[in-house]
C-alpha cells in the first residue's frame, strides 16, 4: 500500500512539472471581488479572449499559454496575498492590478520573484519611481493625465476652479498634481477641499461650493460620488459645469445620476476602443460582443488586454521567457507597437510613453463625444 | 446668512433619516439593552427591496408617482417587519438567557450575514433608482432652493416619528414596551409577556429602518450593499447623542447630527464634517454621560 501512494505520488508530481513545462503560464490579478467587482470581471473576460484566440492561433513559442486569475479584492492586503499566490505558481508574468494602492501593494513582491508585472490601472506617480526593473504599466501616469486636464480647463476659459477629491491616493495625487499647474496659467482656486468616500448626501459639500462661486468644478474622484454630485447639484439648480478624472466614468454614472443631470459633464480618460480607428481594436470589440453580448465598458479592462498582448508579443519576438531578457527588450526595443489603445512604449522607468488620455463631454442624450 | 439657511435644510434632511434609522436602534436597546447591529444592513435591505417592487412591479406606472410611492413604502414596511421578526427568531432569542456579549456577538454576525446576501443576490455594483420617479423640480423660498424631494423626506420622516410617539405613548403596547424597557422583570410580573413585547419592537424597528432605506433611493437614486454600515454608525452616532433607549432622543439626536454635520462642513471643512459631528459627540457625552435626553446611566456597551 505504502509504494502504491508513493508511486502515485511521484506520478503526480511528474505529471505537474511535465504541465508546467507544457505551458506558459500568465497570472492576472484583477478586482473580482469588493468595490472594483464589475472591472474586474470585464479585466478578466477581455484578457481571457485574448488568449483564447492566442492559442486558437497555436500559442506561444509552440506552447499553449494557461491564464492564472487571482483576485486582489480590491484591497491591499488581499493583493499582497494575491501576489504571493502567483509566484507559487509558477507565472513568469501578471498583468494587473487596478488601483494605485493595491497595485502598489503587489509590487515588491512579484520584482522580487523577478516576474514582470503590467500594471493596467494604476495611475499614481510613484509607482514607477521606485526603479523596480519588472515594473511597467500599461496605463498612463497621473502627470499625463493632469496635462490633459489643465489643457481641458484652459480651452474652458474659467477663471476660478474648484477642485474637489476624496482623499484616496489616486484622486488626491491629481488634484495635488493640477492644483499648481492651475494657478501658473493665472487661475484662481476657489476652493480646494475632500468629500467622505461611499456616503448619500454631498449637498452640504455642494453648498459650501456653490459660495465659493467657481466657474468650474474640478471633481478628481470616483464615479459613484461623481453621479451622486451631479444629480444633487441638478437639483439645487446649480449650473456650474463639471470636470472629472478618470475613475468618474463608468456605464452606471448615466444610470445613477441620470441623463438631464449628466448632460455637459466632461471628463478626462484614456480612450475607449469604439473610439479607435484602428483594425485590431474595431476586430477586437466585434470578437467580445460575439463572446459576451455587451461591448467592454471601462477602458481599464481594456488595458488588460494591452498588458496582455505587450507580454505575449514581447515573448514571441524574443523567443524566450527569461524576464530579465523580456524586460531588457521592453525598456529599450519595445517601441510604437500597436495596441487596442493606441501605439504602446515604454520608457526607462516601465511607463508608457504616447498621450492615451482623451477628453470627452456627456451630450443630452447621454452620450460620450470625443472632444478635440 | 443664505448658505446657513441651505445648509440648515441640507442638514434636517440628511438628518430625519438618520433619526428614522436611529429609532430602530434605540427602540431595541431600550428593550433589549442590546446594540442591534444588523439594523443598519436592514436598512439597506430596506432600500435593495423597495428597487426591487418599484422596477418589477411598476407601482408607479400604475397606481400614479404618488399613490405608487405610498404602496411601495407600505410593502417594504410590511417585508421589513417580517424579516425583523425573523432575525429576532434566528439571531437574538435563542441568545436571550446568555451573557449579553454572546448576543452582540450574534449581532454583529447578523450584520455580516445580512450584508453578504445583499451583495450575493444583487451584486457588488451599485444599483440605481429609476431617476425619473420623482420630479426633479426645486421650491423657490426667498432665494432657497429647497428639492421637493427633500420637503417629502422630512414631511415623511416626521409622520413617522410623531405616529411612533403616539403610539408608544398612548396605547396598551405602547405602554407595555415602556415597562418591559424599564424592568422586564417587573413587567413579566405585572402580567406582560415581554417576548410579545420584544417581537413589537423587531417589527417597528426594521420597518422604520426600511423605510429609511427607501427614502435614500428614492432620494439620492444610488444604492449600494455597504451603505448600512455608514448609516448605521450615523444613525446610532445620533441615538447615543439623544440618549440611547430613549425614543424622542433619538429624533432630537438624529437630526442634531445632521445639522452639525452641514454647518461644520460649511464653516470648517468638508474633510472635517465626520470629525467635528463626533467630536461635538465626545464633548455632549463628557458633560451629559447619558446623551441628551436619556434619564437612565448607560449600562455598558
Amino acid at each position: 500500500m505504502k509504494k502504491f501512494l508513493f508511486l502515485a505520488m511521484a506520478l503526480c508530481f511528474l505529471w505537474s512539472t511535465a504541465e508546467a513545462a507544457d505551458t506558459i503560464k500568465i497570472g492576472l490579478m484583477a478586482p473580482l471581488t469588493g468595490s472594483y467587482a464589475s472591472e474586474g470581471k470585464e479585466m478578466k473576460q477581455v484578457v481571457e479572449l485574448l488568449a483564447a484566440d492566442l492559442n486558437a492561433k497555436g500559442g506561444l513559442l509552440g506552447k499553449k499559454v494557461e491564464l492564472i486569475t487571482d483576485d486582489d479584492g480590491s484591497d491591499a492586503k488581499t493583493a499582497a496575498l494575491a501576489a504571493q499566490r502567483l509566484t507559487t505558481k509558477g507565472v513568469m508574468a501578471v498583468i494587473g492590478t487596478y488601483g494605485s494602492s493595491v497595485t502598489e501593494a503587489s509590487q515588491g513582491i512579484l520584482n522580487e520573484a523577478k516576474i514582470i508585472q503590467i500594471a493596467n490601472g494604476s495611475t499614481a506617480i510613484r509607482l514607477s519611481e521606485k526603479g523596480l526593473k519588472y515594473f511597467y504599466r500599461s496605463c498612463p501616469r497621473d502627470d499625463e493625465q493632469g496635462k490633459v486636464a489643465v489643457a481641458a480647463i484652459e480651452k474652458m476659459k474659467v477663471k476660478k476652479v474648484a477642485i474637489l477629491h476624496d482623499n484616496s491616493t489616486y484622486a488626491k495625487g491629481l488634484a495635488d498634481e493640477v492644483k499648481p499647474q492651475l494657478e501658473k496659467k493665472g487661475m484662481k482656486i476657489v476652493f480646494f477641499d475632500a468629500l467622505t468616500k461611499g456616503e448619500r448626501d454631498y449637498s452640504a459639500s455642494l453648498t459650501k461650493m456653490k459660495g465659493a462661486g467657481p466657474d468650474l468644478v474640478f471633481f478628481t474622484g470616483y464615479y459613484e460620488e461623481a453621479g451622486l454630485l451631479l444629480k444633487q447639484k441638478k437639483e439645487m439648480k446649480w449650473t456650474v459645469p463639471f470636470l472629472g478624472g478618470d475613475a468618474t466614468y463608468n456605464v452606471d454614472l448615466l444610470k445613477i445620476a441620470g441623463k438631464d443631470a449628466v448632460a455637459g459633464f466632461a471628463f478626462v480618460m484614456p480612450s475607449l476602443p469604439q473610439y479607435l480607428p484602428s483594425k485590431q481594436a474595431k476586430d477586437f470589440l466585434a470578437a467580445f460582443k460575439k463572446k459576451y453580448g455587451t461591448e467592454p465598458t471601462s477602458p481599464y479592462s481594456v488595458l488588460a488586454g494591452d498588458g496582455f498582448r505587450v507580454i505575449t508579443a514581447a515573448i514571441a519576438k524574443t523567443k524566450t521567457t527569461d524576464p530579465d531578457k523580456l524586460a531588457d527588450y521592453l525598456h529599450t526595443k519595445f517601441k510604437d507597437k500597436d495596441g487596442l489603445t493606441g501605439t504602446i512604449s515604454f520608457n526607462a522607468k516601465g511607463d508608457r510613453v504616447g498621450d492615451v488620455y482623451r477628453y470627452y463631454k456627456f451630450d443630452s442624450m447621454g452620450n460620450i463625444v470625443l472632444q478635440k | 446668512m443664505e448658505d446657513f439657511f441651505q445648509q440648515l435644510t441640507n442638514g434636517l434632511t440628511i438628518g430625519s433619516i438618520y433619526a428614522l434609522v436611529a429609532l430602530g436602534y434605540t427602540m431595541v436597546y431600550g428593550v433589549l439593552k442590546l446594540i442591534n447591529f444588523a439594523h443598519g444592513d436592514l436598512f439597506t435591505i430596506g432600500a435593495y427591496l423597495g428597487l426591487t417592487l418599484l422596477t418589477s412591479m411598476g407601482l408607479s406606472d400604475r397606481l400614479g408617482p404618488f399613490l405608487g410611492i405610498i404602496v411601495l413604502v407600505l410593502m417594504v414596511m410590511g417585508l421589513l417587519a417580517i424579516l425583523g421578526a425573523l432575525l429576532d427568531r434566528a439571531a437574538y432569542r435563542p441568545l436571550r438567557e446568555s451573557p449579553r456579549l454572546s448576543a452582540v456577538v450574534s449581532a454583529l454576525g447578523a450584520s455580516i450575514f445580512l450584508q453578504n446576501t445583499v451583495m450575493l443576490i444583487y451584486g457588488a455594483r451599485s444599483q440605481a433608482y429609476p431617476a425619473d420617479i420623482i420630479p426633479m423640480t426645486a421650491l423657490d423660498i426667498f432665494g432657497l432652493y429647497i428639492p421637493v424631494a427633500r420637503i417629502l423626506v422630512l414631511v415623511v420622516s416626521f409622520i413617522l416619528m410623531a405616529a411612533l410617539y403616539l403610539y408608544i405613548q398612548k396605547t396598551r403596547v405602547g405602554t407595555a414596551i415602556r415597562a418591559a424597557a424599564i424592568d422586564q422583570g417587573a413587567a413579566r410580573l405585572m402580567g406582560i409577556d415581554v417576548n410579545r413585547v420584544i417581537l413589537y419592537v423587531f417589527l417597528i424597528g426594521p420597518a422604520l429602518g426600511g423605510v429609511a432605506g427607501v427614502m435614500v433611493g428614492l432620494l439620492y437614486g444610488q444604492i449600494q450593499f455597504t451603505m448600512g454600515w455608514a448609516f448605521g454608525l450615523k444613525a446610532f452616532t445620533a441615538a447615543i447623542l439623544g440618549g440611547i433607549g430613549n425614543i424622542p432622543g433619538a429624533m432630537v439626536g438624529g437630526i442634531l447630527l445632521g445639522i452639525i454635520e452641514a454647518l461644520g462642513a460649511q464653516y470648517i471643512s468638508i474633510a472635517w464634517k465626520d470629525a467635528i459631528a463626533f467630536g461635538v459627540l465626545i464633548l455632549i457625552l463628557i458633560v451629559r454621560p447619558t446623551g441628551l435626553l436619556g434619564e437612565r446611566v448607560a449600562d455598558k456597551i
